[in-house]
């Protein structure tokens, strides 16, 4: 055989093509009789249903946990899960919480160093010493 | 697909219990009160005598499910039965199902049934007529034709292992259960009736079994495998043995790469069916052709120096000639030569080694790979014109004669 060649896999690139949000399901957890979850059950009563309606990809369940603070948990495609415990804020503060999971990609947090990264090459090329002009000394 | 359910649902009736169950549809008071023979559900009925009832019984449980909402008593009776995937009325009550449809950004139009059913591997349910096997024939069909076109209009040059290769990358097993976990689709623990329809349903090989014989290493199609024979008679990926066919499959336990592939195909055939081809087609350019493939690393040459005098041979173009274009610590540790491929005047290619032998042979890998890369500017795929009246958009694509043969 003259040629033969490689097997791989094409790599993904999310959001070149279609986009897939990486939040998959946001449980939502609260008490019914403890204060710290005022805001949570204002939350789910008046602006949970919006949000759904808003935010369709994500699958939502809504589960009482008595005698403990309410807490969302947003599980990802990844298989990673994030919880944010949300005891005493208010309707505002928890709706900022749940956008916050849905938002995240599921990774866990990273300081970024280089913000762009990509996998074409580079338009210009790498630099060689062997080409272009000499420089003469 | 309301007016073919509903006529089933009348059909099964009658095959079945006609007297006591008759009321359970929901056109079925109507029917009692006005007995008028020129109705054309009342016809359908008739006709529909002759249906076999089907054995498993779920033809029935079907039709239960479907007016459940209305008569919520026929419900208990249903769920008595056994059924090996869940029905097809859970659909509507899963917010999984929901969510990924939106989640692939499907339309509203398209029925949460179906895809409930692309997620039943016939290992779960060994019926046809509620697995995805039918349907993952079919798309898998689609998924090769959309993936060949596009890399043989675009690429006209393209060896044909590369091909087999590109193709494997694109659509093969594995790089379909990648695009299924992508997707947020989780397996199920054991397939049932009582399990969430928005989970992928298969039987799962226990832990220590080996692969089962089907799906193992099959006798080839012939012991000597020419590139011809590839072409014609092996599948997209030019491999050498025929991969089981899904309803080979029903009640044998398989890894879950098999089940996440069947998915990914089932749903595309799925959606041909439902939504028609140009959405397909588009669906298949966003999730499948905007992966990122470097087709230019899938070659793999053993004698590029030759491959390329022969391809000049053929040609006609001058014999290749290497020449140094630069160099540097020729005496050192780490030697660095720049060779470039000359034909006539013409370099074709270039390339740097660390001998003068590597840098001549990458310079003839470059070269062969500037000569199979070739892209046409304007390419129109054989799909684009489907169906449609004016051909006049049709510019016939850029042939070429093959590879080079040694």
């Amino acid at each position: 055989m003259p040629l033969s060649a490689i097997r791989t896999v094409a790599k993904p690139q999310n959001g070149v093509g279609a986009f897939i949000l990486q939040c998959k399901k946001l449980s939502f957890h609260y008490c019914d009789w403890a204060g710290s979850s005022r805001g949570m059950n204002a939350f789910i009563k008046s602006s949970l249903p919006d949000f759904a309606k808003r935010n369709p990809q994500i699958e939502i369940s809504v589960s009482p946990r008595p005698n403990r603070h309410p807490v969302i948990i947003g599980q990802y495609i990844n298989g990673r899960e994030k919880a944010i415990c949300v005891r005493r804020l208010t309707n505002e503060q928890v709706r900022q919480k749940a956008e916050l999971l849905r938002d995240a990609s599921g990774e866990k947090n990273k300081r970024v160093t280089k913000p762009v990264t990509s996998v074409n090459e580079s338009v210009r090329g790498i630099w060689s010493p062997f080409h272009g002009a000499k420089i003469q000394i | 697909m309301k007016r073919l359910r509903i006529s089933r649902c009348a059909s099964q009736l009658l095959a079945h219990q006609p007297a006591p169950r008759r009321l359970s549809c929901p056109c079925a008071p109507a029917l009692q009160r006005h007995t008028t023979p020129h109705n054309h559900r009342i016809q359908s009925r008739f006709q529909s005598t002759l249906v076999i009832p089907n054995e498993l019984g779920r033809e029935e449980l079907l039709v239960e499910e479907l007016d459940g909402t209305t008569d919520s008593t026929s419900t208990p009776q249903a769920e008595q039965r056994e059924s090996p995937s869940p029905l097809p009325s859970a659909a509507q009550r899963s917010a999984k199902l929901y969510a990924l449809r939106s989640r692939l950004s499907l339309r509203q139009g398209f029925p949460l049934e179906t895809l409930a059913r692309t997620l039943v591997h016939p290992s779960a349910d060994p019926d046809p007529a509620f697995n995805n096997a039918s349907l993952s024939i079919l798309g898998s069909n689609l998924l090769g034709y959309y993936t060949t076109e596009h890399l043989l209009c675009n690429y006209p040059r393209l060896p044909m292992s590369v091909v087999f290769a590109a193709q494997f990358a694109y659509i093969g097993p594995k790089a379909l259960a990648t695009i299924a976990s992508e997707w947020g689709i989780e397996a199920a623990a054991a397939p049932g009736a009582e399990v969430d329809p928005g989970l992928l349903q298969f039987k799962r090989l226990r832990s220590g079994d080996s692969v089962p014989e089907v799906l193992r290493r099959q006798v080839p199609w012939n012991w000597n495998v020419t590139t011809t024979n590839r072409i014609l008679k092996s599948d997209a990926f030019g491999s050498s043995s025929a991969p089981p066919s899904p309803h080979e499959l029903s009640g044998i336990p398989v890894p879950i790469e098999e089940a996440a592939q069947s998915f990914v195909q089932a749903l595309i055939g799925a959606l041909h069916l439902h939504l028609g081809s140009p959405l397909v087609k588009r669906f298949f350019r966003d999730h499948f052709l905007s992966r990122h493939l470097d087709l230019s690393t899938l070659f793999d040459f053993r004698t590029p120096t030759r491959d390329l005098s022969r391809l000049c041979a053929r040609e006609g173009f001058e014999a290749p000639v290497a020449r140094l274009i630069s160099e540097t610590g020729r005496l050192s540790r780490h030697p660095v030569f720049v060779v470039g491929v000359y034909s006539g005047k013409d370099k074709l290619g270039e390339g740097a080694g660390s001998s003068l032998d590597e840098a001549r042979i990458r310079a003839a890998a470059a070269a062969l790979k500037g000569w199979y890369l070739y892209r046409p500017l304007e390419v129109t795929v054989p799909s684009s014109t489907e169906g449609a009246l004016d051909t006049s958009a049709w510019k016939p694509n850029m042939i070429d004669c093959g590879e080079v043969i040694v």
